[in-house]
């Protein structure tokens, strides 16, 4: 029986590598060597079709779309939008002279109207409440749940309602 | 015990563990009678350990990916307790989880998309540097103005 010889083929190894135990299988480790790291293996594969020149494959243009996909990319990019934003803010008050209660007057003399105030609300609520929905998504995968598909959907919707509603009641009602 | 009870309910359902420790998840398999000398189960070893295959024994990719996540659920509180006791406390605090959750966002964006070995070691100096300044920035935001929570409370008082 081959899975036999295997098996015994892997606990004389164990033991061969500490033979003053009596080897509990929990305690013993494979040797499974690989010679380099992921991240080793990543960078020769882009420094080789770099040097080649080769042409990346054709991969968002063909690839078809799916609810996922644009929440995930949206995930990303209201990141990087927030991130961005908060580092303009940053930097803006290390450069501008005045405060901010004096900028606050100054936008809202140019706002043209209630609608156009709804809609900056808006603006800013809605990325922050999918970027935060959605990363409360991501946590829960991390914890192992809900990978099937149809979870993946309905945790999505559920995300995408959210965002709304919250963007719609923080813009309105506060 | 809670992580060894955690990882043998995840091993049994096949699904790779997600929390890496070096300890080895082991499935029992029962040996027919006449193999063996003296009864002893063997077993199919499944290693939960990312540092073994990656050959280096570091820990410090493990670690960042773990910190990560509990950065985000910090900062999940923090949202809550800035509108209930809003002052300098949370807004120190709020400067200092906001800039560093973003840096390690930005940092996962550029691990993805900035290959080779100058590009992404220039691209990781110019987010240093980017979260330094926004940290900064932030930090005498809160010093010589109003402050992060007062600022949104005002933004919303139109």
């Amino acid at each position: 029986c081959p899975l036999f010889f295997r098996s015994l083929a892997r606990q004389g190894l164990c033991l061969s590598r500490t033979p003053s135990l009596q080897i509990s299988p929990l305690l013993c480790r494979h040797v499974a060597p690989m010679g380099t790291t992921a991240k080793e293996e990543m960078n020769k594969f882009w420094a080789k079709n770099a040097k080649l020149n080769r042409p990346m494959s054709p991969h968002l243009t063909i690839y078809r779309w799916s609810v996922p996909m644009m929440m995930s990319v949206t995930h990303r990019g209201t990141g990087i939008a927030l991130s961005g934003a908060i580092s303009t803010f940053a930097l803006a008050a290390l450069v501008l002279p005045g405060n901010y209660p004096f900028y606050l007057d100054l936008i809202h003399s140019l706002w043209v109207g209630p609608a156009l105030i709804a809609l900056a609300k808006i603006g800013i609520t809605f990325p922050v409440s999918f970027h935060t929905y959605n990363g409360i998504r991501h946590l829960w995968w991390d914890i192992g749940k809900g990978f099937k598909i149809p979870e993946v959907y309905r945790t999505g919707y559920t995300v995408i309602g959210l965002s709304v509603l919250t963007s719609v009641a923080v813009a309105f009602l506060v | 015990m809670a992580s060894i009870v955690r990882l043998s309910s995840v091993c049994r359902r096949g699904v790779k563990p997600l929390f890496f420790q070096t300890t080895l998840l082991a499935r029992p398999l029962v040996v027919p009678h006449k193999y063996q000398e003296q009864p002893y189960q063997l077993t199919a070893k499944i290693h939960a350990s990312q540092a073994l295959y990656a050959g280096s024994g570091s820990k410090a990719a493990s670690m960042h990916w773990t910190a990560e996540r509990v950065l985000s659920i910090v900062l999940l509180a923090m949202g809550p307790v800035a509108y209930l006791h809003p002052g300098p406390v949370m807004d120190y605090s709020l400067a200092a989880a906001l800039t560093l959750h973003g840096h390690w966002g930005i940092g996962q964006v550029l691990t993805d998309y900035v290959h080779g070995e100058a590009k992404i070691k220039m691209a990781n100096a110019g987010l240093f540097l980017l979260s330094t300044v926004t940290f900064a920035g932030l930090c005498y935001f809160n010093y010589h103005d109003v402050g992060i929570c007062k600022a949104v409370a005002l933004l919303w008082s139109k």
